[in-house]
């Protein structure tokens, strides 16, 4: 603050070393010797610039949306989802075939015109079929994920940032739901509940919330000791205000990064039941019944297996690319 | 119950209508403070504790600063944090303004919150990077409602000129920032409340040289402006110095010496702080090399489960047979100080003076 007077300082330090430089070798004199202390004067208080930051402003989200924007991969992987959702949503609008429509002269016909991916044994189109499973797919992914979210870093957080006998507790219930094999849960409620949307869901998120609530968990636990949190609570913040105000908004990295990785095992694990045989049930497709439906023509028609199965590896393939551009780019300790 | 908590509320009511004082002439006084933190090595042997805090007690008057120094893991920063509550103390009590603060709920700490604030010695760990400096500086007066909304931000803008940042940096995050820059924005939150007393923990040991003099004029600067008081952990033995009006030298949870720092420095009392400020550099060679040093045998002990007797006495020079013994108790000196060593026990002053022998001050 007070040292800033820098620039005329420099100058008048330069001055000096030619002076005595000028006595001390004895050479022709009068360069400098009229220059008197009052020729300086201290920068003035608005000439002072030594707080200036140059670099431009950015804030964490806008740093990291300019760094996963640079990722190829993960901005190839964020545009083919966003056409698939944009697909899902809008395609079978424009379409004057239906889910369900049955056209039994067309019946397991090839790629046509008319049937971009043909037809199923029923004669229903398959690529209206594949969106409306879609449809499904990504609700199933997106949902589940959505609440296990909510569920994962509340009961994380809270767990974590109280510590100690209510910490264990919590973690022992974490460890029973962890130890059965989701799998178990996931088909007991579906034959409890029915096959349909909701006990899908029910069954995903009743068992998968808890890597989220650990990831959560541990994150609070390390941010927990530093400083800024014990600054929070000085300057007289509730627990729930250094919980969800500061901690969390710190772990947030993290917690994208989880997310992004569960839609695909939802999704994962909705087209499995569904091929299973105890997921959502005829007439509704989703990418799991429509593999399940061709399975049993695969010899004769394999291109019906391969339709859906293709939209699952490039959606899943997707939802991993952005994962991974996003866990970089949250991260700012990656950055090169 | 209910009639002690209403009596705290009233007390805090005219706390917070009045300012005013309470009996006490100091603004902060601790008696026998301690904190013992739990140590499990195993779930079956019997519980061990660290005494990271014995029996400590201080006061700190209006715009008065108190040094307290000591090596590393000594419990400076453990004294800071349950002085303010942050740590909850195994015994003791804590008067702010004459109001007893140990057992008060969070919620009756509030007002009191407000009134002491605490500088950290991490300026990289203690601003949340997410926050911009504008939020960071603003938040203890929305937590305490302390202005209108609309004002609030023009207040921050004073506070970042007064610690000599611009008022444009408001809506910058900390990471753009240099270390002194962000301890000072740390001071500017520090500030936002108008506290009366404010611990400040190594608030300089983490920036260079240089800064650490900006820090220290500023922190000097709101003293001589708002008459706040200080409590200034550092390990800066001259820094201390120079800022403190009082001082406390610690060693492994014990305040060994505590009094006037003049007295502290000029004649130290006890062995531990005449070592320590033997082993301070002295900055003019011909006089550095003059000085005899005095290195200590022994290794400082571990502060889980110790002996009885004075934590010092492995390394003392001057030891005593009742020092192995026993923990040391404060001995208030005439000089007004107070030094926990046996050597000056009323009963052992007195020896020395009846056998015309100098006290151990004298024979460095």
């Amino acid at each position: 603050m007070e040292m800033d007077m820098k620039m005329r300082m420099n100058t008048n330090a330069g001055v000096n070393v030619s002076m005595s430089m000028n006595m001390n070798m004895d050479t022709n004199v009068d360069v400098n010797m009229n220059i008197s202390d009052d020729l300086f004067l201290p920068l003035d208080e608005s000439e002072k610039d030594s707080e200036f930051i140059a670099i431009e402003s950015r804030s964490f989200i806008a740093d990291a949306a300019r760094r996963f924007s640079r990722n190829k991969l993960a901005m190839a992987g964020f545009i083919v989802l966003s056409a698939v959702v944009l697909l899902a949503i809008f395609g079978p609008v424009f379409s004057h075939y239906t889910f369900d429509g049955q056209d039994p002269s067309s019946r397991n016909s090839g790629s046509s015109l008319a049937h971009w991916f043909g037809t199923d044994k029923f004669g229903r189109d398959i690529f209206v079929r594949l969106l409306y499973g879609a449809r499904i797919s990504l609700m199933v992914g997106f949902v589940s994920a959505g609440i296990n979210m909510a569920v994962g870093i509340a009961y994380g957080g809270i767990s974590g940032y109280l510590g100690g006998k209510a910490d264990m507790l919590m973690m022992r219930v974490v460890d029973i739901i962890y130890a059965i094999p989701s799998l178990l849960y996931v088909i007991l409620i579906m034959l409890a509940l029915g096959s349909n949307i909701r006990s899908i869901l029910i069954g995903i998120c009743i068992s998968s919330w808890v890597s989220m609530a650990r990831i959560v968990r541990s994150e609070i636990l390390k941010l927990k000791t530093l400083e800024f949190s014990t600054a929070a609570f000085v300057i007289g913040a509730s627990k729930a205000r250094i919980l969800f105000r500061h901690l969390l908004i710190n772990a947030l990295g993290p917690i994208i990064v989880t997310l992004t990785f569960m839609i695909p095992q939802a999704i994962f694990t909705e087209a499995f039941l569904s091929f299973v045989g105890v997921g959502i049930s005829a007439p509704f497709a989703s990418w799991g019944t429509l593999v399940q439906d061709a399975r049993a023509f695969i010899d004769i028609y394999p291109m019906q297996v391969v339709y859906p199965v293709l939209a699952i590896c490039v959606t899943i393939f997707s939802l991993n690319f952005i994962g991974d551009g996003l866990s970089d780019a949250l991260n700012p300790k990656s950055r090169r | 119950m209910n009639t002690a908590t209403a009596e705290v509320q009233n007390a805090a009511e005219t706390f917070e209508a009045t300012g005013a004082r309470g009996e006490a002439d100091a603004l902060f006084r601790v008696e026998g403070l301690s904190k013992f933190f739990e140590v499990q090595k195993s779930g079956f042997a019997p519980k061990k504790y660290l005494k990271a805090v014995d029996r400590i007690s201080l006061s700190v008057g209006k715009a008065e600063t108190l040094g307290i120094v000591g090596e590393s893991g000594c419990g400076k920063s453990t004294l800071g944090r349950a002085i303010l509550q942050i740590h909850k103390p195994t015994a003791g009590k804590v008067f702010f303004h004459g109001i007893e603060l140990t057992g008060l709920s969070e919620k009756q700490m509030a007002p009191f919150r407000r009134r002491m604030q605490m500088i950290f010695q991490d300026p990289y760990a203690s601003l949340n990077p997410r926050y911009t400096v504008g939020d960071i500086i603003e938040e203890p007066m929305v937590i305490h409602k302390l202005y209108p909304p609309a004002e609030r931000r023009r207040r921050v803008q004073e506070l970042l000129l007064l610690v000599g940042l611009k008022p444009d940096h408001i809506r910058r995050y900390p990471h753009e920032f240099s270390g002194g820059q962000r301890q000072r924005i740390g001071i500017a939150r520090t500030l936002a409340t108008e506290p009366d007393f404010i611990v400040c923990d190594e608030p300089i040991s983490a920036l260079d040289v240089s800064i650490q003099a900006q820090i220290i004029n500023l922190l000097e600067k709101i003293q001589r402006e708002s008459g706040v008081s200080y409590l200034f952990i550092a390990h800066d033995l001259s820094m201390v110095r120079h800022i403190s009006h009082r001082i406390g030298v610690m060693y492994l949870g014990s305040m060994v010496e505590y009094g006037p720092v003049e007295l502290v420095y000029g004649a130290p009392l006890h062995p531990y702080t005449r070592l320590l400020l033997s082993s301070e550099p002295i900055a003019d060679p011909k006089r550095a090399r003059a000085t005899h040093v005095h290195i200590p045998e022994g290794e400082l002990p571990s502060p889980i489960d110790a002996p009885p007797g004075c934590p010092f006495c492995s390394r003392c020079a001057y030891i005593l047979p009742e020092c192995t013994a026993s923990r040391p108790p404060d001995y208030r000196q005439p000089d007004g100080r107070t030094v926990r060593c046996y050597q000056y026990s009323q009963r052992r002053r007195q020896q020395r003076r009846a056998f015309g022998v100098a006290d151990i001050t004298a024979t460095q």
